[in-house]
C-alpha cells in the first residue's frame, strides 16, 4: 500500500506542475508575440475606427484593464491571484458577463457530451476490435477497412456529414443547439426531451469517431496477444478457449488504456471543433464565438479550461491504469 | 519389461506454410517408453525435436497438421480422437507439455494460483478453490517451491523460479507422460541443476509416470534420462540406453554428435573434439535416401538412392544407416 | 536496404496507400494546370452553383432546333411545381381521388401528372375550411396552366418600338448540347464565391500537402534531435527533455495552436507561418518514439566500439545510431504530415488558419463552406468532396505508414 501512495503521490505532483506550466503558457504566449499586444488584442475593436484619439483611448483602456503598464511578473501574479478567486476576467464580446460565468455554463454541456461519448465509444470500439481480432474472417474483413476509413475522417468532417444527412436531408434530428430555440432551461419534460433530441447527433458523431480509432488499435493489440506464448501454453494445458480469450483481452486492454491517455488531448480537440459544427452550447462554440469576436479574456479562459479538463482526464486514466495492471503494483511493492 | 506407457507408431506431421507448401517436420517417428522410464531426444536445431514434442500432444494448431501414425498413451490411441475430446480429457491430465522458454509461458497479469485454478477447473469443474489451494501448497512444498509463489504474478519471479513453477503447473494433474522441451536451456547452471533435480523427483515420487526430455545439450542427457534417441531431419537415426549412446554410438551422425562433447572420465585428455560440417537439409523437399548422406564422412553413392528403414540390433537398440553395425564398428576402428 | 525497399513495395497496405497518395498528388499538380478556370477565380456571383454543365441561354436560342418525340410536359410541370404543391396533389388524390395511401411516388413525375389529370374533379366536395378549398382550386388551375403551355415565342423591339415576334419554338423542340457555343462544366459545382470547386479543391490539396510537408519536416527534425540527444545522453539531459516531452504531450497541442495562432494576429498568418507553428507543436510524439529506440541502441556493441575508438559524440550519433533510427523517422514523418494537415483543417475551421486570398487550403475551403451555411442549404458539393479529400489524404498516408510498420516490425504482420 505504501508503494501505491508514493506512486500516485508522484503522479499528482507531476500533474500539478504541468498545470502551473500550462497556466504560465496560457498567460505568457500571447504576450510574447511580436508587436504590441494591446494592438493585437484591440485590433478587432479598433478595426473600424479612424480617429486617432479614439483609438488611443481604447488602447489606454486595454492597458489598464490588463495591467499591461505593470511588469510581466507582476501581471502574472495578479493573474494567478484572480484565478484562484475564480475570476477569469470580463468578457469583451459578451460584456459585462464574467468569463467564469460563461465558461461555467458551457463546460457543463461539454462534459455532459464528451465524457459519455468517449467512454461509450472506447468501450464499443475495443469490443468490436476484439471481436474482429478473434473471428478474423467475415466480420474482420468488413469491419477493418470501414473503420480504417472512418478513423481517418476528421471529427468535424464526420459531424458535418451527420448534420447534413440526418438533420438537413432526412430531417429526423435537429441540426443545432443544445435544445429548442423556443425553450428556456427548466426541469420540464419538454425541455429535457428537447435536450435529449439535440444530444443525439453530437453524441453519436463523437462515439462513431472514437470507435473508429479504438477498434483498429484494439484489433492489432489483440492479434499480437493472441499469438503470445502463454496462449499456446494455456491451450496445451487443456484450458478452454473462452477462458483464454478473457486473458488475452484483459492484457490487450492495458496498452489501450495508456493509448487513451495519450490521445485524450487530440480527441478532445477534435470533439471541440465538432461541437462547433453543431452549435452545441459547449466550450467549443463559446471559444469559436470568442475568437470571432476578438474576445481575448474569453479565449484565454476557454483554452485554460480545456487544458485543465484534459489534465484531469489524463490523471484519472493513469490512476485507473495503476489499479488495473498488476505489474504496476508488483513494481511498487518490489521497490 | 515394465508396462508401456507411451507408444508412438510411425508418426508423421507437417507444417503448411503461408504459400501452401508442406514442410515434413516429423517424418515417421516410432518410440516406446515404459512406466518409470525417461527418454531423452537429442539433435541439432531444426531437426524436428520441438515439432515432435508438439506432435505428441495429440492436438494440432495451424500451421501444424497431422498426417498419419498413432500415439498410444497407456493403451488408449489418441490419434483418432476428436480434437475437443483430446482437449478436455487428454491435454494436461494424460500428457503434459513444458514449452521452450517457459519463462514467457505464463500470463504476465495473472496470479499463479488463479492460473492453477483455471487449469484444474478445465478438467474438473467442481473442485473448490480451497481444495485447489491446499493441493497446490502441498505439491509445491513437495517439489521444493515456497507457497508464497502461488500469490505472485509471473513478473515477480526469477527465471529459474518461473521455470520450476511452470514444471509444477504442468504436472499438477499428475499426467502419465511429461514432455519437456529444452527445460533448462535458458538458465544459469545453478538453476539448471535445480530444474533437473525437480524433474527427477517428479519421476521418483510418481507424480509423472514417464518423461521425454528434449534438448540439444547432450551432456545433460547422460545424467538425466534412461534412454536416448537421436533425431535428424525429422527422423530417428539411433536409439539406445544413455550409456550405450554416449559410449558406443553407432550411426555416423550420433558418433559425430558424441564426438563433439567431452565426458569427463579417465583418458579423455587426448580425445579430440570433432565438428560435423554442413547444415541439415530443407524439409520442404527432403532428399532421397539417407538424409545425412550429404554430410557423412562414410557416405557412398547408394546412400542417396535407397530409403533406409530402422534396423534393430543389440538389446533394444536401433539405428538407421545403410551399413550394418559390424561394418560401422570396423570403419570407426574399434 | 534494397531488400527492404523491395519488401515495402510488396506490402499491400503500403502499395494501396501509395497509389492513392500519388493519385491525389498528381491531381493536385495537374488539374489546376489543365483546368479552364483558375482555382480562386470567381466565376459567378451566384452562390453555390450545383455540379453540372451550364449552357448559355442565348446560344440555345441561336442553335438549330429539332423536334424529338418525348413527353416534355410532365417533366416541365413537375419541375415547376414546388415540393409543397406536389405534396398537396398527392394529399388530394389520396383523400378524394380514391387513390390508396402511399401508392403514389412523388418522385415519379409522369404517373403523378397522369393520375391527377384523370382523377381530379373540381366538383368533388372538399371537407375543411374555405381557404383549403380555394387552395386546391388554385393548385388545379396552376397545373392546368402549366399543362397548356405549349411553345414559346421570342419577341424583340423593332424600329417602331413595337414587339415583333422573331422566332417561335414548338414545345418539343430540342437543341444539341454540342451545338451550344458557350458552355462550362462544373464537375463539382461552385462554392459560395462562385469558384469552380474541383479546380479549387485540387489546388487546395496541393497547398495542404505542402503545408503538411513543412509542418511534418519541422516536427520530425525537432523530435529527432530531442529524441537522439535524450536517448543517447541519458541522465539529467534525458530527464529534462523527457519532462518537456511529457509536458507537451499532455497539454493538448490543439490548445497551443489556438493560442499561438490567435496571438499572431490575422496579418502574420501565411500558409508557411501556420505550417511552422504546427510543426513547432507537433514534435513530442516523434521525440518519444525516437528516444525509446535510441535508448535500446546505445548499448549495442558497435556503439561501444566507436566510443572506445574515441569518436566524438555527434559523430557517433550520426554514423552509428541514426541509420537504425531511420525507419522510425520515415514513419514519423509520414504521420506528422498527416496530422499536420488535420491540424490546419481544425485551425481553419476555428477561423485561425492561414489568412490568405491567394491560395486555398482544405481547411480554408471547409471554413468558407461553413460560413456560407453550406450544409444547411444542402450545397453538399462544397464540403463533401473536401471532407473526403482530407480523409483520403490522411488515409493514404496512414496506410503507407502501417505498411512500412509491418515491414520494419514483422511481429505486427497480421497473418
Amino acid at each position: 500500500m505504501k508503494g501505491y501512495v508514493k506512486y500516485y503521490g508522484q503522479k499528482v505532483l507531476w500533474y500539478v506542475l504541468t498545470l502551473i506550466i500550462a497556466l504560465a503558457l496560457n498567460f505568457f504566449l500571447p504576450r510574447m508575440m511580436p508587436g504590441d499586444p494591446v494592438a493585437a488584442l484591440a485590433s478587432d475593436e479598433v478595426a473600424n475606427m479612424t480617429e486617432k484619439s479614439a483609438i488611443e483611448k481604447v488602447y489606454q483602456d486595454y492597458r489598464e484593464r490588463f495591467g499591461l503598464d505593470k511588469s510581466m511578473p507582476e501581471q502574472f501574479v495578479t493573474y494567478l491571484g484572480n484565478l484562484f478567486q475564480g475570476d477569469m476576467g470580463t468578457s469583451f464580446s459578451q460584456y459585462p458577463r464574467g468569463v467564469s460565468e460563461i465558461i461555467g455554463e458551457s463546460i457543463l454541456w461539454t462534459i455532459g457530451l464528451q465524457v459519455p461519448a468517449i467512454i461509450v465509444g472506447w468501450l464499443i470500439g475495443n469490443l468490436l476490435g476484439a471481436i474482429a481480432a478473434y473471428t478474423r474472417r467475415g466480420f474482420d474483413k468488413i469491419v477493418m477497412p470501414l473503420f480504417m476509413f472512418i478513423s481517418n475522417m476528421p471529427a468535424f468532417g464526420m459531424a458535418i456529414i451527420m448534420v447534413w444527412v440526418f438533420a438537413v436531408t432526412l430531417k429526423v434530428l435537429p441540426a443545432s443547439g443544445g435544445y429548442g430555440f423556443d425553450l428556456l432551461p427548466s426541469f420540464s419534460f419538454e425541455y429535457v426531451g428537447s435536450v435529449l433530441r439535440h444530444y443525439q447527433l453530437p453524441f453519436w458523431t463523437m462515439v462513431l469517431i472514437t470507435i473508429g480509432g479504438q477498434a483498429i488499435g484494439m484489433r492489432s493489440m489483440s492479434i499480437y496477444e493472441l499469438n503470445a506464448d502463454y496462449v499456446k501454453y494455456s491451450r496445451f494445458l487443456g484450458i478452454r478457449d473462452n477462458k483464454i480469450v478473457r486473458y488475452v483481452f484483459r492484457n490487450a486492454m492495458l496498452p489501450q488504456i495508456t493509448g487513451l491517455a495519450l490521445s485524450l488531448g487530440t480527441m478532445v480537440g477534435g470533439n471541440i471543433v465538432a461541437e462547433m459544427i453543431f452549435s452545441y452550447p459547449g466550450i467549443g462554440t463559446t471559444m469559436l464565438g470568442a475568437i470571432t469576436g476578438g474576445d481575448y479574456p474569453l479565449i484565454s479562459g476557454c483554452t485554460l479550461m480545456i487544458t485543465i479538463m484534459v489534465l484531469i482526464a489524463n490523471l484519472v486514466v493513469e490512476i485507473l491504469y495503476g489499479i488495473i495492471d498488476p505489474r504496476v503494483k508488483a513494481a511498487q511493492q518490489e521497490a | 519389461m515394465g508396462k508401456v506407457i507411451l507408444e508412438v507408431k510411425d508418426l508423421k506431421t507437417k507444417y503448411i506454410t503461408r504459400f501452401k507448401e508442406a514442410v515434413y517436420a516429423v517424418d515417421g517417428v516410432s518410440l516406446k517408453i515404459e512406466e518409470g522410464k525417461s527418454l531423452g531426444i537429442a539433435g541439432e536445431s531444426g531437426c524436428g525435436k520441438s515439432t515432435l514434442a508438439l506432435s505428441l500432444m495429440g492436438y494440432y494448431f495451424a500451421p501444424l497438421h497431422y498426417t498419419s501414425g498413432e500415439i498410444i498413451i497407456d493403451g488408449v490411441n489418441i490419434s483418432g480422437m476428436k480434437a475437443d475430446t483430446v482437449r478436455k480429457n487428454i491435454l494436461g491430465n494424460e500428457i503434459a507439455y513444458i514449452p521452450q522458454a517457459a519463462m514467457n509461458a505464463l500470463n504476465p497479469t495473472q496470479k499463479i494460483i488463479k492460473f492453477l485454478e483455471d487449469v484444474i477447473h478445465a478438467h474438473d469443474p467442481k473442485k473448490s478453490k480451497n481444495d485447489i489451494y491446499d493441493m497446490a501448497v502441498e505439491r509445491f512444498a513437495d517439489l521444493g517451491l515456497p507457497k508464497e509463489v502461488l500469490q505472485k504474478h509471473a513478473v515477480e519471479l526469477s527465471g529459474g523460479m518461473k521455470q520450476r513453477t511452470v514444471i509444477a503447473i504442468s504436472t499438477i494433474l499428475s499426467p502419465k507422460v511429461l514432455i519437456a522441451d529444452e527445460p533448462s536451456s535458458a538458465l544459469d547452471v545453478t538453476s539448471q541443476k535445480m530444474v533437473i533435480k525437480m524433474m527427477r523427483e517428479l519421476m521418483e515420487k510418481g507424480y509423472i509416470k514417464s518423461m521425454i526430455f528434449i534438448t540439444h545439450e547432450l551432456p545433460l542427457l547422460y545424467n538425466v534420462t534412461d534412454d536416448i534417441m537421436v533425431m535428424y531431419a525429422g527422423q530417428m537415426v539411433e536409439k539406445g540406453t544413455a550409456k550405450e549412446m554416449v559410449f558406443d554410438p553407432i550411426h555416423p551422425y550420433s558418433k559425430g554428435l558424441m564426438g563433439s562433447i567431452i565426458v569427463p572420465e579417465e583418458g579423455t585428455r587426448d580425445v579430440k573434439l570433432e565438428a560435423i560440417p554442413g547444415t541439415p537439409p530443407n524439409l520442404k523437399n527432403p532428399p532421397k535416401g539417407c538424409r545425412f548422406a550429404a554430410r557423412c564422412k562414410y557416405a557412398k553413392p547408394e546412400c542417396g538412392v535407397y530409403e533406409i528403414s530402422e534396423k534393430k540390433f543389440g538389446e533394444n537398440r536401433m539405428h538407421r544407416c545403410i551399413y550394418d553395425v559390424d561394418h560401422l564398428r570396423e570403419v570407426y576402428g574399434e | 536496404m534494397k531488400h527492404q525497399i523491395k519488401q515495402i513495395f510488396h506490402s499491400p497496405k503500403f502499395v494501396v496507400g501509395f497509389i492513392v497518395f500519388v493519385f491525389l498528388l498528381l491531381m493536385a499538380i495537374i488539374y489546376p494546370m489543365v483546368s479552364a478556370v483558375g482555382p480562386l477565380e470567381s466565376m459567378s456571383k451566384i452562390k453555390f452553383l450545383a455540379p453540372g454543365t451550364y449552357i448559355n441561354v442565348e446560344d440555345t436560342l441561336n442553335a438549330e432546333a429539332g423536334v424529338i418525340e418525348l413527353d416534355v410536359v410532365a417533366n416541365r410541370v413537375i419541375a415547376a411545381l414546388t415540393e409543397d404543391e406536389k405534396t398537396k396533389m398527392v394529399e388530394w388524390l389520396e383523400l378524394y381521388g380514391g387513390v390508396e395511401e402511399g401508392s403514389i411516388d412523388i418522385g415519379d413525375a409522369e404517373t403523378l401528372i397522369n393520375t391527377w389529370n384523370s382523377k381530379y374533379d373540381e366538383d368533388i366536395r372538399v371537407t375543411g375550411t374555405t381557404a383549403l378549398r380555394k387552395e386546391y382550386q388554385r393548385l388545379a388551375a396552376r397545373v392546368e396552366n402549366l399543362l397548356e403551355s405549349s411553345g414559346v415565342s421570342i419577341a424583340e423591339k423593332n424600329e417602331n418600338g413595337e414587339l415583333e415576334i422573331v422566332k417561335s419554338y414548338k414545345t418539343k423542340e430540342f437543341v444539341g448540347v454540342n451545338d451550344i457555343a458557350n458552355k462550362i462544366n462544373f464537375p463539382l459545382g461552385t462554392d459560395n464565391f462562385g469558384r469552380d470547386v474541383l479546380t479549387e479543391l485540387t489546388s487546395a490539396i496541393g497547398t495542404s500537402l505542402r503545408l503538411g510537408l513543412i509542418a511534418g519536416l519541422i516536427a520530425t527534425l525537432i523530435g529527432l534531435t530531442f529524441g537522439l540527444v535524450a536517448g543517447y545522453c541519458g541522465g539529467v539531459v534525458d530527464n529534462l527533455i523527457t519532462f518537456l516531452t511529457n509536458l507537451f504531450t499532455v497539454i493538448p497541442s490543439f490548445i497551443l495552436l489556438v493560442l499561438i495562432s490567435y496571438s499572431l494576429g490575422q496579418g502574420s498568418r501565411s500558409v508557411e507561418i501556420v505550417a511552422i507553428v504546427i510543426g513547432l507543436t507537433g514534435w513530442p510524439w516523434t521525440a518519444r518514439s525516437v528516444r525509446s529506440q535510441v535508448v535500446s541502441l546505445r548499448n549495442r556493441d558497435h556503439v561501444n566500439l566507436s566510443k572506445l575508438s574515441g569518436h566524438s559524440m555527434p559523430r557517433i550519433i550520426v554514423m552509428d545510431i541514426l541509420p537504425y533510427v531511420a525507419s522510425y523517422v520515415v514513419m514519423a514523418l509520414i504521420l506528422q504530415i498527416s496530422s499536420g494537415i488535420l491540424a490546419e483543417a481544425q485551425l481553419s475551421m476555428l477561423g485561425l488558419g492561414p489568412s490568405t486570398t491567394k491560395m486555398a487550403t482544405l481547411g480554408l475551403m471547409m471554413n468558407w463552406s461553413q460560413q456560407a451555411s453550406a450544409w444547411q442549404t444542402g450545397a453538399w458539393w462544397s464540403f463533401l468532396p473536401v471532407i473526403l479529400s482530407i480523409a483520403l489524404v490522411t488515409f493514404s498516408l496512414n496506410l503507407m505508414n502501417t505498411g512500412l510498420d509491418q515491414v520494419f516490425n514483422p511481429q505486427l504482420r497480421d497473418s
